[in-house]
């Protein structure tokens, strides 16, 4: 049980930091007209890391501090190194003081903190 | 000579009364009952690479063009695509860009058209600038419309443009699938593998067609559309391929970033 709970726990990390990349990659962009409308197919990250979390215990409470503080440490660090990788290639305009903003808005909407 | 009347609710039948003192239609003669409402002469639409459409289908869309006609005004055109302009009957709902520069309610025509014809409509309400936007700049939009019906002639002769945020941000979507595999079913494979190979042939200045894709997909994993679809996939073999080409579209897309700063 408590094997399957880090799975899913990592799992969750995995599609929530996909979806706080995104956001960051977003904000990046200057040109807010071009966006895809064209997108009905394409699961979303976030819907797939709402379904993980459904499934993590405790469900409808926050987690405990041990718990918090890990997925934090393991998103902050799997989302700065793929913005990393992007800036280092001459991306512009990603704002990295966006990500602890982003992580907690996140973390707060599906019930981790 | 021409009487116009209305048709009324009987017993066991309708009928449609005349004056009895009339000339002509003398009683025992056959006459021809029309409605008066003309049919509005539809136009006929305009196929771009399609090689051939079932008949109920082009029935279909002059219903769906005569709705919109009835229910939205000022539009510029009317562009049907995707999985229902395919061969047989395997689609779940009939996709189409309502082109207009002004936004109104496209929820009703939804409905109508569900309720007239039961088939689900995907309406996207696009301004014309968008489209143009969208085909230079979207590898979804080309292929979507490199297979088209549309209620106007069209021609999108727009040169392309690599923006790469964009391109980022679409390849990112099918990152879900390295980690999700298990939980994925074939279709939802195929769409985030279309995706990468769109985005890959795209940044490759390749012409893209859902066929051109999908022959892509066929030569890059060794596999068919059909058995990806099915979901009947080797887990390691088809991550493998699929991380290489994911690499390889974003390491493209990234070395694009030092031609379009210059």
């Amino acid at each position: 049980m408590t094997q399957n709970r880090n799975k899913l726990i990592e799992l969750f990390i995995g599609n929530l930091a996909n979806s706080v990349i995104h956001k960051i990659l977003e904000t990046a962009i200057d040109n807010t007209e071009i966006s895809n409308k064209y997108e009905k197919e394409l699961k979303n990250s976030f819907e797939i890391a709402k379904k993980y979390r459904d499934k993590i215990n405790p469900l409808y409470v926050p987690f405990p501090d041990k718990d918090v503080e890990y997925i934090r440490i393991k998103l902050t660090n799997k989302v700065n190194s793929e913005l990393l990788k992007r800036i280092s290639r001459g991306y512009e305009n990603i704002d990295l003081k966006l990500v602890k903003e982003f992580i907690d808005q996140y973390l707060k909407i599906l019930v981790v903190i | 000579m021409e009487i116009i009347s209305r048709v009324s609710k009987g017993s066991k039948m309708d009928q449609v009364y005349i004056p009895k003192h009339r000339s002509g239609f003398s009683i025992g003669s056959y006459v021809v009952l029309k409605p008066l409402e003309k049919e509005s002469a539809v136009e006929k639409p305009y196929f771009y690479n399609i090689g051939c459409i079932e008949p109920v289908k082009l029935h279909i869309i002059t219903e769906i063009i005569k709705i919109i006609d009835k229910n939205y005004q000022n539009y510029e055109n009317i562009i049907f695509a995707g999985s229902f302009l395919e061969r047989g009957f395997n689609f779940n709902d009939v996709d189409l860009l309502l082109v207009s520069n002004t936004k109104q309610d496209v929820k009703y025509i939804k409905n109508i058209i569900e309720k007239n014809i039961g088939i689900k409509a995907h309406i996207i309400l696009i301004d014309i600038k968008s489209l143009l936007e969208g085909l230079a700049t979207d590898p979804l939009y080309q292929m979507m419309l490199s297979k088209c019906i549309s209620k106007k002639r069209f021609i999108f002769n727009v040169k392309r443009k690599v923006l790469y945020k964009i391109l980022d941000l679409q390849l990112l979507k099918s990152k879900i699938l390295i980690n999700n595999f298990d939980i994925l079913n074939g279709v939802e494979k195929y769409y985030l593998t279309r995706n990468i190979i769109a985005l890959y042939l795209y940044i490759l200045n390749k012409k893209l067609s859902k066929e051109i894709v999908d022959k892509e997909i066929k030569k890059i994993f060794e596999i068919s559309v059909k058995l990806i679809k099915q979901n009947m996939l080797n887990k390691k073999s088809f991550l493998n391929k699929y991380k290489k080409i994911y690499k390889k579209t974003f390491d493209k897309i990234m070395d694009s970033i030092q031609s379009d700063s210059k």
